[in-house]
């Protein structure tokens, strides 16, 4: 019960803490937006006669013909009301894009995440365990290719091996079978809203759409889990209690993974909401090899045409995700270890 | 393999019971269904929507019905739209009076919209009078054809409209043919528009009410567009109803993938492969290329002709006999396209048509010789810009045209920037020196003209200002004798070759990637697919 209250408590201060933060995010944004150079008014204005009249009237549609000051007050009261405006690019009010994209990219990230903390937690413990040997040295190996190769090449590259090779993949559009018809959208979460509608070929469909991206990203986040994994472990396998532990009989598997490894997991734990937060961010470009819908590749594009709506509820967005991800950490800190409690 | 998993899924999702609109769809086979993956992406479902993109055109030819539409012809290349030969859409029969200025349109009478109440006079005259009115794309588009008023369009009968212009504009006719001139369900739209919106604009975007090919089954902005296809429609050539049951539009925003999926057999058609992809899959033979030079499209070489130091006529002769054409032709576009250089005229053009070849060919002495009498001797230093989005081929075109004027003195310092950056300078008219390619939906030299070479709006890339061509492109317009307008035209096109205010460059191919097996493809004003004519054999 105590420990419930204390990270209530820590949650509800973290959270007003951080409005401050959200709110330099939002005006920083705004205001970098228009510094930038290139004029949406003119590139929406494309048509094939548009003359200054319609730039003029583009620009009055997005609210560019007032001063600056006064959009960013009008900005901030729309924020106020839950409308973060419209994009141009789409056509769509960007509360109605972003939550209908956003599920798209929380199922991947998720998934790749799960994907990755599976593959990173056992070989960096067993890095850890013999390190400077064969395994840790191929574990080593892995890690830094994830790194070294762009998502956008191993996208590729597994799309080139899988689906046009081997065809054992389906093709790379999107996330399910454009001829599977979609599940009824509950959450938005395909895989979860396919179970619940006990569509289970939309189950299968969706779960392989999913596999390549997953695995791509997954493959690039591995070096950052599995290796602070391995170095948390090595401190602790080193420390006092380990070694009371194996002084007392404890059997190797117990003193590894419950005493050592609950004690390791702090750092992986920071790394874990770090790297989820990049992810979201960071994969723009597996989006866009694997055709997925998702926020990044929709406010890539916005960026590309100065769209600046888009771009600023993106960045509202992944603010407020990134905070609530740290409080998630934070609470599982006191999970992971009862002594701490930031306060 | 692939059909037989699709067949299958097909079954067991008809056997789910989930209630789901998608659903009854998909008891479709795949070889009735059209699958497109293109690059960009739909963002409206009115095409008259300021921003709308070149997609959402190809979406509302299918969707909605004009009063008129072009005809088609054969090529060498393959079938392209014909603007010379106007055919009926909505109306069976359209009496041009002798004067060239009143159009009577009759309406078949068994035209229906989507929702089966029947075409009348009213919602063409509503439809037209929107494309005049509302602030959208359509107007600016429509006056090249003088159409500026809702007075120019009359209710003769409940199925024959008449709509009048006060010169016999040569334009007039074919503007209505095109994509902004849709015939909306003027009921269904009115009964959504608001005191601040009387034309129903921001329900038009989402939504549909026409009478066309197709019917919209599913809209993902930015995703895909799903459409079924109209059983009752019957205004094509032959008078039947489109080939495909179902067509789906989806973006795939990776060109490689694209190109896969048109080889693996997964998609059935795709029009902006990359050209090195494009030269790929036809070298394999797997798939069918149609490559068809856009005819009503040309890429050049702009100067800015109101600023120095590309104010200096000499200068711009200068360069553009420095460069080399052909290498940059095969190097940039892998030849891909129409070359728009290299004639041997020197005066007068062999005809009025525009764009053609003109007389552009690499002589350095003489770029050497002009660039001294430019007043230039030392050359000069300048830079050369162009857009991100438009890289695969500028890239290399741009490190040609800087090896090539560093051989006359002239030190270019290439410039890569993102599309809304470059969209903005070039209206500012900021830029010196740059390339882009353009397109004229309705192909008429005075039309090419009035837009590309007059004016002070963007197209006019080089800003030029040359009181002869304004005076001979209003004239053009509204000549109605043959011989005199072409004398007219190449009067104009000789005037060009002289001033190289723009160097033209090519008209690139419209390469269209398809199974063998799917037949029908037409090269459409619009750079888009009109499903309606295609099929599978």
């Amino acid at each position: 019960m105590g420990l419930a209250v204390s990270i209530a408590r820590r949650a509800g201060k973290r959270v007003v803490s951080s409005l401050p933060a959200l709110f330099g995010v939002v005006i920083f944004t705004f205001l970098l937006m228009r510094v930038l150079p290139g004029d949406p008014a003119i590139f929406f204005a494309s048509g094939p006669n548009a003359g200054q009249a319609e730039i003029e009237q583009i620009r009055q549609q997005m609210g560019l013909d007032k001063p600056v000051p006064q959009q960013l007050l009008l900005y901030l009261r729309d924020i106020g009301t839950g409308n973060l405006g419209r994009s141009m690019t789409t056509g769509q009010p960007v509360v109605t894009d972003l939550v209908s994209r956003l599920p798209a990219s929380l199922e991947l990230t998720f998934v790749a995440l799960m994907l990755a903390l599976i593959l990173a937690l056992p070989l960096g413990i067993l890095a850890a365990l013999r390190p400077n040997s064969l395994i840790d040295n191929i574990v080593r190996m892995i890690c830094t290719l994830g790194v070294c190769v762009p998502t956008f090449v191993s996208g590729l590259l597994f799309i080139f091996a899988f689906y046009y090779i081997l065809g054992i993949a389906p093709d790379p559009t999107g996330r399910i079978d454009i001829f599977a018809g979609q599940p009824p959208t509950i959450t938005g979460f395909l895989l979860i809203d396919a179970a619940v509608a006990g569509d289970w070929d939309a189950w299968r469909s969706a779960a392989r759409q999913l596999i390549l991206p997953a695995c791509t990203m997954a493959l690039f986040v591995l070096a950052p889990l599995a290796r602070m994994t391995r170095a948390s472990m090595l401190a602790v396998l080193t420390s006092d209690f380990v070694r009371t532990g194996e002084a007392l009989g404890l059997s190797r598997r117990r003193v590894v993974l419950v005493y050592a490894l609950r004690n390791a997991l702090l750092p992986v734990l920071t790394i874990m909401g770090i790297v989820f937060s990049t992810m979201l961010g960071a994969n723009v470009l597996v989006e866009k090899v694997f055709s997925w819908p998702g926020v990044a590749s929709y406010a890539l594009d916005a960026l590309l045409s100065s769209d600046y709506a888009p771009v600023q509820g993106f960045v509202l967005l992944m603010a407020t995700i990134f905070v609530m991800v740290n409080l998630t950490v934070d609470v599982l800190y006191g999970l992971a270890d009862p002594r701490i409690s930031i306060e | 393999m692939k059909l037989d998993r699709r067949n299958l899924l097909a079954g067991g999702a008809a056997l789910a019971t989930v209630p789901h609109l998608g659903r009854e769809a998909f008891a479709q086979t795949r070889a009735e269904t059209l699958r497109q993956v293109t690059g960009n992406a739909v963002n409206t479902l009115d095409p008259t929507m300021p921003g709308s993109t070149r997609e959402a055109f190809g979406i509302s030819v299918n969707i909605y019905d004009r009063l008129v539409s072009f005809g088609k012809k054969q090529t060498p290349a393959g079938w392209v739209f014909d603007p010379d030969n106007i055919r009926g859409e909505l109306a069976e029969k359209v009496v041009t009076s002798a004067d060239g200025m009143t159009f009577t349109f009759h309406l078949r009478r068994d035209a229906k919209f989507h929702d089966g109440t029947p075409v009348t006079a009213e919602d063409v005259k509503w439809s037209l009078d929107r494309a005049v009115s509302a602030r959208s794309l359509a107007a600016a588009q429509i006056q090249t054809g003088s159409w500026t008023k809702p007075e120019q369009f009359k209710i003769i009968d409940q199925y024959t409209v008449e709509a009048k212009v006060d010169k016999p504009d040569r334009l007039a006719l074919p503007n209505l043919c095109t994509l902004y001139c849709i015939i909306f369900n003027s009921k269904v739209v009115k009964s959504h528009a608001t005191a601040a919106d009387p034309w129903g604009q921001e329900w038009t975007k989402t939504n549909t009410a026409g009478s066309g090919a197709y019917i919209l089954e599913s809209f993902r902005p930015g995703e895909q567009v799903i459409l079924r296809r109209n059983d009752a429609w019957n205004r094509s050539i032959d008078g039947k109803p489109a080939g495909f049951r179902r067509v789906i539009c989806q973006t795939i925003p990776e060109a490689a993938t694209r190109a896969s999926l048109i080889e693996k057999g997964d998609a059935d058609l795709s029009i902006d492969l990359a050209a090195s992809d494009v030269a790929t899959l036809a070298s394999r033979g797997t798939v069918k290329v149609i490559s068809t030079p856009q005819f009503n499209a040309f890429s050049m070489i702009a100067f800015n002709t109101q600023a120095a130091p590309f104010n200096n006529k000499k200068l711009r002769q200068a360069v553009a006999a420095a460069l080399p054409y052909g290498n940059i032709f095969k190097a940039a576009l892998f030849e891909r396209g129409a070359p728009l250089f290299g004639a041997n005229w020197t005066d007068t053009p062999p005809s009025g048509i525009f764009p053609q070849p003109m007389p552009l060919k690499q002589d350095v002495a003489l770029a050497r010789k002009l660039l001294a009498e430019a007043g230039f001797p030392n050359g000069l230093d300048t830079p050369f810009a162009f857009n991100v989005g438009a890289a695969a081929i500028a890239e290399p075109m741009a490190a040609l045209i800087k090896e090539s004027l560093a051989a006359i003195n002239i030190r270019v310092d290439i410039q890569k920037l993102p599309d809304a950056q470059i969209s903005t300078m070039v209206t500012e008219k900021k830029l010196p020196f740059f390339t882009e390619t353009s397109i004229a939906w309705l192909p008429s030299t005075d039309y090419f003209f009035r837009n590309f070479f007059t004016g002070n709006q963007r197209w006019n890339y080089s800003s030029w200002d040359n009181a002869e061509i304004v005076a001979l492109a209003e004239k053009a317009r509204f000549e109605i004798n043959a011989a005199e307008y072409e004398k007219l035209c190449k009067k104009m096109i000789s005037i060009l070759a002289e001033e190289v205010p723009v160097l033209l460059l090519w008209q690139p191919n419209q390469d269209a990637v398809m199974p063998k097996n799917v037949e029908g493809y037409v090269y459409g004003y619009h750079r888009q697919v009109d499903y309606r004519d295609m099929k599978r054999a």
